[in-house]
Formats: C-alpha cells, structure tokens, sequence
C-alpha cells in the first residue's frame, strides 16, 4: 500500500464517520479492538519502510481525530436523546465593557488613520506657551477668558511661562510641528485629556478632546470642508452633512464653527408627528448640531513652529469627544457628568 | 458675547423685504450665529452671538451693515439706511452758551473725548416706543434721561455717559484723565463702594476725588440724580487694556467696559453724540447748551493691508474674480486700491480694527463668498509617515479590548483627586501637583496612582460581589523646574480570588505574546511583576493584597509595552506525543507553591510544563508534561526524571509524596 491509498482510505473513514446519526456504539465501532481504526492501522507493515514514519505521524493524526470527534458526539448527544429543551436560557459569561471614550476615540482614531492622520500625544499638563502664546494669544489678551484656565501651584519656567492644565488639545500643533522639525507635511490626530474650570450637566472639569492638523503647501478651505464632511459621514452614517460658519478663534484665520446635519429630522429643523402635523425638531438648532471650532492655522501660530507661512497653509480643528460622541443617534445622554461617575450602572450600557 | 436685536428696530437702519427666518439663516452661514428668533412683545427678536473680535457688530447699526453685504450678496433686496440724526447740526441753542468743564487728557490713556451739554432737560418719562425696545432687549427702564443714552448704545455700538453738569461744575470744573493709584476710594452711581489697586483709569476733580470710572460706570458724586436738569454728555475711548484691568479687577463687567475692551471705533463717537442729542432734543425739550467739545489728537490711519491674488486662490482653493473681490470689499466698507494685476492693497474703514493682516481680509472674501459654496475634497497631498515610535495606540486599545472580554470594566477617573486620595496613593501630599486655583475640593492633586481613584469606584458599589475594573490613564510625577513626568499606567482593581486575577494577568499577557512572566513576593502581601525577555527580567508593575480582599495591579505600561509582542516566537510542532503525570505532595502550611513549580520545571529540559491541577488542604497535585521534540516518551524514560522530582520537593520543601508509583 502507498501513502497515497492509505490518505484515500482515511478520506473514506472520516466521510463515513461523519454521517452517522446516533451517537452510541461509534467508539468500538471507529476505536474498539477490531474496529476501523485498527483496521486500517495494520497496513502498516505493507508499507515500503522509507514511508512508514510518515504513515505512523498520519494513523496518529487520525486516532487523534477519531477521538475528538467521538468524545464530541458522546457528549453533545445525550444517549437516546430524542427532545432538548432549546428554550431554557442561555448561561453567559461574564464580560467587562469598554469606557464609551475609549470607544469614542478608537473609531476617531481609525476614521482619521484611513485617511492618512498620524495619532500623537502630548503633555496633559504643559506650559502656557504651548497651550496659549504660541497660539497667537499673548499674555493678557481677552480671548484666553473663554478657556476657564486651571493653573499648577509651581514656579514659571522663563521662556515657557506658566504651568497649566491644557484646555484643550491645541497644545499639540506647535508641539507636532516642532516634532517634525518644521516640515510638513503634518496630517495630525492628536486625542486626549482636557481641564477647565467649570462643572454642570453639560460640563466636567475634565474632558477629551480631538484635534486635527494638517499643514502642507496648497492646503485649502476646500480640504478642510473635504475631511469634515468625510468624518460626517464615518461618524454618523451615510448622508450626514457638515456645514462650516464664521466665528472667531486667534489661532485660525479664517476661524470656522463646525455643525453636523442632525440624523433625527435630516437637518430640515422639522419632524412630521404621526398625525402629520410638521413640528420643530427638539433634538437640534434648526437642522444642525454645533460640534466645535476649526479654521485655516494661523500665520502667527505656522511662525511660532518654525513654517513659513508663505509657503505653506494648514487648516486645524478640535473638538470635545463627549459631545461628538453623545450626538449620535440614540444617545440622549442628558448629564455629561456621568460620564465620569464610575457608576456601573452606567457603564455597563457601553 | 450675545446680543438682542428686535427685528423691528433693525429694520430702521436696514431696508429689505427678507422674513426673520431667512435673516437668521444667510446671518448664520456669512456673518454672526443667530443662535435664535424669539417673538418678545409682539416682534421677533434676534439672539445673536458677536465674537470678540467683532465689537463693530454690537449694536442694531453694526448687524444691520453686516445683513446688507450679505443678503446682497445673495441676491436678496437689501439697503442700508442713512445713519439717524447724521444730517443735524449741533450747536448751541441758549445765548450765552453754558461753560464746558476743563478736561485735561492724557493721550496714552484716553484717545478721543467728545461732550456737550444739554440743559433745561424736561425728566419726561421714557416714550412707550423707547421703553419696548428696552424691554426687548432685557433692559431696566427708568426715565427718558437715563434711558437715551442706554437706548444709544445699544443703538451704535459706542458707550457714552451722561454726567450731571452741575454737579462736575460744583466740584470744579474741571475733568482730569489719570491712572488711579492704589487705595483710593469710589463710589459707583448704584451706591456700591470700592478701593483702587492702582493702574485704574479715572477721572478726577481737581480735589482729586475719582468722579468716574470711564468706559465701564458712572460714580455717584457726578451721575444723574432725580434733580438733575443739565447734563454733560460725554463720550471718551479709553485704552481696552486698562479698561479690561479695571472692569475684571473690581468684577464691573458693564456693556461699557465689554465693548470697550474690545477696541470700540473712537469715530463712532459723533453718531453716538448726534444721535443721543436728537433723542434729548426731541424727548426731554432739551436745550443745546454749549458747542461741542471734541479731543481727538490722533486721527487714527487705518493701515493698507497688502495682499496677492495668489494667496487669496491658496486659501479658498479656487480662482476668484477680480470685480468679486471688488465688490465684495467695497461692500464690507474697504478701499481697494490694485498696484498691479495680482496684488491689492485694502483699506479697512475704521470700525474693522479687526483687519490688519492678509488672512483677515482673506476671511473676509471667503464668508462673504459663502463658505457653502465652496467645493467640499480631501487633500492629494503626501501622507506623513514619521510617526511617533514610543507610541502604539493599537496596542492600547487591543489590551483594553481583552481585559474588558475577560470580565473587566473600564473607567475613566479625574486626574484630579483630593488631599485624602493623593495621600492614599503613598507619596507625601507635598510630593503632589497642586492646581493653584481649584473648583473643588475633591479636585486638587494632580494623582500619581490610580489606585485610590478606583478603589473609591469600588466603594460606591460595595453591594457588588464580583467586580474587576481597571483604568489606562497617566500619573505626574513632579519635577523640579520641568513639567511633570506622565507616566502611563494601566491599573486593575477586584475583589477577585488571587488565582483568578493572576490567570487573566497571564492570559492577557499571553495574547501579546509575552512569555516569561514572574511573580516575586516581596513582602506577605506584595508582590512584583517582572517580565522577562532574552536581556535579562524587567520591573513593569506591582500586586497588593488590600483591605476587605480587595487586590490591586499597578502596571507602567510604558515600561510594559516594549514587550508586547504581535505575533509569537514560533516553536516547531513536536514529533513526539507529549506525556502527562500527576504528582500529589504534602506541602508544610506557607509554602510558596510558585517557588515549587519553578524548582520541578528547573529540573529537567524534558519537564515543559508543571500545573498546578488541584489543592486539598495541605495536599497539592501538578500536573507534569514531558516533552522531547524529536519523538514520544515512555513512562519507563522519564522515571529517573520523576524520582528526581520527588527527591528534590521532599527534600527542599519537608514535603511528602501522597501515595506511591
């Protein structure tokens, strides 16, 4: 016999083994003293001996198939059984669940990765350099009031200034710029912890932010819209829109607020009730839902990380991941603060 | 900063047939957010948000030059309506005119001043008209002579301030424009008294007494009481800077000093004045009673700001005609002037303090444009591939994934803790960050271990039988002249049994590939967790048993990563069957059964495995696998293997072997 006609007879077993029905008497059948199996071991002394350890490795495998499936079967199939009650419940093994930021920021994370963004992270506690003076906000200035500052009791570095908590995560533009050594092109996702000094139901003293950066030469308005209606769409689903207005950052000229079509009425601002009466949709601000601000960087800010702004444009943006998150569909989370409550209650819903 | 504007009171400056609703959404998409339209006594009402950087926007007059560029420019019918009162003249109606107070400037504090007064002035109540508009826009009404001027304001968009003319020439006659020095007293015209620090811009009698703060209150020594018959209005520019000091350091934070701080257009000042004299003429009969005075050295040269076509298309992606450019400058009130055929030069009029670089007047052409007109498209540039290496968020990720599938929940606690929770933690409090200004007190420290912060999560679930939570987040480290040290922990906390928590340890660690991992009890109830790889073992965390058999596993996860692996060392299939036998010793009480299982898999390069398959009482069976690589072994082979375990376990650890072979 030739390895060949000894594989083709153990194909024939396992064919035949596999279309038995009824579980019981398989084992002497397939595995007792004069059952297949050591039936078709004795061939083993009709093989040319240069064969015969491949053989033996092959009869091994297949005893040990042989056994699994039977014990399988035994098992899985209650002798006799002719009834199994397919409604009792289910027994479920005990899983832990993810924080809904960590989900938040792995599929931003990946959203952005498609598209080229490099994922960075900088220091949660940093100077007032990084978080406002390079930024285009000189000590003093009024626009540093909108960012509820919390300062670090510590002594200032010369150059650097005061130490702070970020604010937000714009911190990380001139920090990625200066990774880089000033040349572009930048693509950046820079995802973290935030603090300001303000709590309510719709903030906590600590929150996450996401920041994008993207530097190069011809950078446009148009690109920025591009990455903002791409993100739309990943985030919320298909047929979301973005929508771009005015506003007023010192880090970005032009400065842009960012809102998303709202998924609940389609960003009409109505809601056909069910006796087909048209109603404001009291999810949204007629139609859109504010997300956060962005802009084309700065001159001042492309200076301060050492880009010409001459020859380069760049456009930025950031914005909270709770908000972004809570917005989609379903998600009616009325008090942020839960967020960070520990309570499982809660969390266990993630 | 937010900004009511009755729908009705735009429309005496603007001229368009465009309903609330369409106001509100071309306003939105080109200019100011109007965040809503409300109907308040009868009208609709606009909320509008004016960012800071806007100030000529805070007034019905300032939203109404801004709806008229952009409702034209989307064809919608739209005029701007003459400035009112820009046709009267002023002067004096009384003969001889009533003399001016002296006002001595200080042109570094104080760049324009402009008064007159107005005498015989009838104390007519506010006009039904006026008191509606107040009232809409969440104004206290109190008497057409306080009242004009507020309306004024609210009008135009310049602070001004009616004094009480006798009283300024009771105390003098003479206004001087100083910076006050530290704790001199005032008292506000609401009757609320304060203490200077010094630096405050004041105006002073020549006594010295402060009888205004300009630009953000009136004092009660010189503001309009009930008796008051002539007033000096006045109307002065003070430098934002030293108005924003003074406003945020007494917490005065008045219309006045907003727009102030904000660099009001000092030209605005003669509306303002012209304006508010037809009001007084017309309301309260009153009489012109000086020429007008008006310190205004040095006119301010709006600058050219120079620009190229070049840049313009960087920005907005597209070619955009020269005549739209244009037009829409000229629109928004510039002068534009074209050297050559790619290069502009702009002249912003002077309420657009706010355009001073090419990017500003950029900004101006792209909102006007509509930025929803604007082609939506991704970059084609190059993708950057210089990525931080110390870094590997995919790991992270994946590691929380395969605790949380084990049975474990993820928690996100503030970085700040309390005194009590930082000291838990086992540093000084001392040896903390500590925020300078605090919202609360259970927010101050900057923690440097997670252990407390999850420890209280458990607490506030006491009830719960089986919990397992952990965080990844950093710890700060201070130190000194340098930002903290943020180091990246990945903390576990349960209240599971030991042996449960190390196997899903090992598990975990096993999906990344991690081999050698070793236990080393430091102490009855510490341990280390080191990891080894072929230069030697590693220190990546520690195990505590704690209180209420609760058990914590801090890990520095920086320190753990480099040896999280994505794939396996491969090992060649073993030819051989493995060959398993149990063993069953009597260990003495406090034998550490990890020692024993290393010292058995120590003995011999045939024992692969030594598990630890049962305890009863003192009694403990491993299970043993021999293993050769090239082919199966015999129980009669390994039995000198055996007897040397046997040998070695009585003897080391006073076992006894449980049965016999």
């Amino acid at each position: 016999m030739t390895i060949a006609e000894l594989k083709q007879q153990i194909k024939l077993l396992k064919t035949q083994l596999a279309s038995e029905t009824i579980s019981s008497g398989l084992r002497s059948k397939y595995l007792g003293k004069k059952g297949h199996f050591n039936q078709i071991a004795q061939v083993l002394t009709q093989i040319d001996p240069t064969e015969r350890k491949q053989a033996g490795i092959l009869l091994n495998q297949f005893k040990t198939f042989l056994e699994n499936h039977i014990a399988n079967q035994e098992t899985s199939q209650p002798e006799a059984a002719d009834w199994i009650d397919l409604t009792a419940p289910g027994i479920k093994p005990h899983v832990g669940h993810l924080h809904p930021i960590s989900q938040a920021m792995d599929e931003i994370t990946r959203i952005f990765e498609r598209i080229g963004f490099t994922r960075v992270r900088y220091p949660e506690v940093d100077w007032d350099w990084y978080v406002f003076e390079s930024l285009n906000m000189p000590k003093n200035h009024p626009a540093r009031d909108e960012w509820e500052t919390f300062f670090i009791d510590a002594p200032e570095d010369q150059e650097k200034g005061k130490m702070v908590l970020t604010t937000h995560t714009s911190n990380g533009q001139v920090r990625e710029m200066e990774r880089l050594d000033s040349q572009p092109p930048i693509r950046m996702i820079n995802i973290a912890r935030c603090y300001r000094r303000q709590q309510d139901a719709t903030h906590t003293q600590m929150f996450h932010q996401f920041e994008g950066l993207v530097i190069d030469k011809g950078i446009s308005l148009q690109h920025l819209k591009g990455t903002l209606d791409y993100f739309a769409q990943e985030f919320y689903g298909p047929g979301t829109k973005s929508r771009i207005r005015p506003f007023h950052f010192q880090f970005t000229e032009p400065s842009l607020e960012v809102d998303f079509s709202c998924h609940i009425c389609g960003g009409t601002g109505q809601v056909v009730t069910e006796d087909g009466t048209k109603q404001k949709c009291k999810f949204c601000k007629s139609g859109w839902h504010e997300v956060g601000g962005a802009g084309m960087v700065h001159p001042n800010v492309l200076k301060a990380g050492g880009i010409d702004p001459e020859k380069y444009t760049g456009f930025a943006f950031g914005w909270g991941v709770e908000r972004t998150y809570t917005l989609k569909e379903g998600m009616n989370i009325d008090d942020i603060r839960l967020i960070y409550s520990g309570d499982l209650r809660f969390l266990e819903q993630f | 900063m937010n900004i009511l504007i009755p729908h009705d009171w735009l429309l005496d400056h603007l001229e368009t047939e465009a309903s609330p609703d369409d106001i509100q959404r071309l306003l939105s998409l080109s200019g100011p957010s109007v965040e809503r339209v409300e109907e308040r006594a009868g009208d609709q009402v606009y909320d509008i948000e004016v960012t800071t950087n806007r100030v000529d926007s805070m007034s019905v007059r300032g939203i109404a030059r801004e709806a008229t560029v952009i409702l034209q420019q989307t064809n919608v019918p739209a005029k701007l309506k003459p400035k009112p009162a820009e046709s009267i003249e002023i002067k004096p109606s009384i003969d001889p005119p009533l003399p001016l107070p002296k006002i001595t400037n200080h042109p570094q504090l104080n760049k324009r001043t402009m008064c007159v007064i107005l005498t015989n002035i009838k104390r007519n109540p506010t006009p039904e008209w006026m008191a509606h508009r107040l009232q809409q826009i969440e104004m206290n009404v109190h008497d057409a002579a306080i009242d004009i001027t507020n309306y004024v304001t609210h009008e135009l968009g310049h602070p001004c301030h009616a004094f009480d003319y006798d009283k300024v020439m009771e105390q003098g006659g003479e206004i001087i424009i100083t910076e006050a020095a530290a704790g001199e007293k005032f008292t506000t015209l609401d009757g609320e008294s304060f203490i200077t620090v010094g630096g405050e811009v004041v105006f002073k009698n020549p006594a010295g007494d402060i009888i205004d703060l300009p630009s953000i209150k009136g004092t009660a020594n010189t503001s309009v009481n009930d008796q008051t018959t002539n007033i000096l209005l006045l109307m002065e520019s003070i430098d934002a800077q030293k108005v924003r000091f003074a406003s945020m350091t007494h917490a005065i934070r008045t219309v006045a000093a907003q727009l102030m701080e904000k660099k009001v257009d000092p030209y605005l000042a003669e509306d303002v004045l012209k304006r508010a004299t037809q009001l007084y003429q017309e309301i309260c009969a009153a009489q012109i009673g000086s020429p007008v005075y008006d310190d205004f050295p040095q006119l301010s040269q709006a600058a050219k700001i120079t620009l190229t076509t070049h840049k313009i298309n960087a920005y907005l992606g597209l070619d955009l005609p020269k005549n739209q450019i244009n037009h829409i400058l000229t629109d928004l009130g510039c002068e534009v002037a074209w050297p050559d055929d790619q290069t502009l030069t702009v002249t912003p009029p002077t309420y657009r303090a706010d355009l001073a670089l090419a990017v500003d007047v950029i900004e101006e052409l792209a909102r006007i444009y509509g930025y929803h007109n604007l082609p939506s498209k991704l970059m084609a540039t190059p993708i950057p591939t210089d990525r931080p290496t110390e870094m590997r968020f995919e790991i992270e990720h994946r590691v929380k994934e395969m605790l949380a599938d084990l049975g474990w929940q993820e928690l996100y606690t503030y970085s700040m803790v309390s005194a009590d929770l930082a000291t838990q933690s086992g540093y000084p409090l001392t040896d903390h960050l500590k925020l300078a200004n605090p919202l609360t007190d259970d927010r101050v420290y900057l923690r440097r271990s997670l252990v407390p912060s999850l420890l209280e999560v458990m607490d506030q679930h006491s009830d719960k039988k089986q919990l397992a939570l952990f965080e990844l987040a950093h710890v700060y480290h201070p130190q000194t002249s340098k930002l903290p040290k943020q180091e990246l922990h990945l903390t576990l906390v349960c209240n599971l049994p030991y042996r449960k928590l190390r196997g899903e340890i090992e598990a975990l660690l096993s999906r990344f590939f991690v081999d050698q991992i070793t236990i080393n009890q430091t102490s009855n109830l510490v341990a280390d967790l080191l990891i080894g790889n072929d230069s030697g073992t590693n220190l990546v965390g520690t195990i505590k048993i704690l209180p209420q058999s609760r058990i914590a596993v801090e890990i520095n996860f920086s320190k753990l990563l480099p040896h999280l692996k994505t794939h396996p060392h491969y090992q060649p299939i073993s030819k051989g069957e493995a060959l398993k036998e149990d063993l069953t010793f009597q260990l003495p009480p406090k034998t550490a059964v990890g020692k024993v299982i290393d010292i058995i898999i120590s003995l011999h390069p045939k024992i692969t495995s030594v598990e630890l398959k049962d305890t009863y009482q003192h009694n403990m069976t491993f299970e043993i696998t021999f293993n050769d690589p090239q082919r199966s072994l015999s129980s009669t082979e390994v039995q000198p293997i055996r007897q040397k375990i046997i040998d070695t376990i009585t003897q080391k650890f006073q076992a006894k072997l449980i049965g016999s072979l």
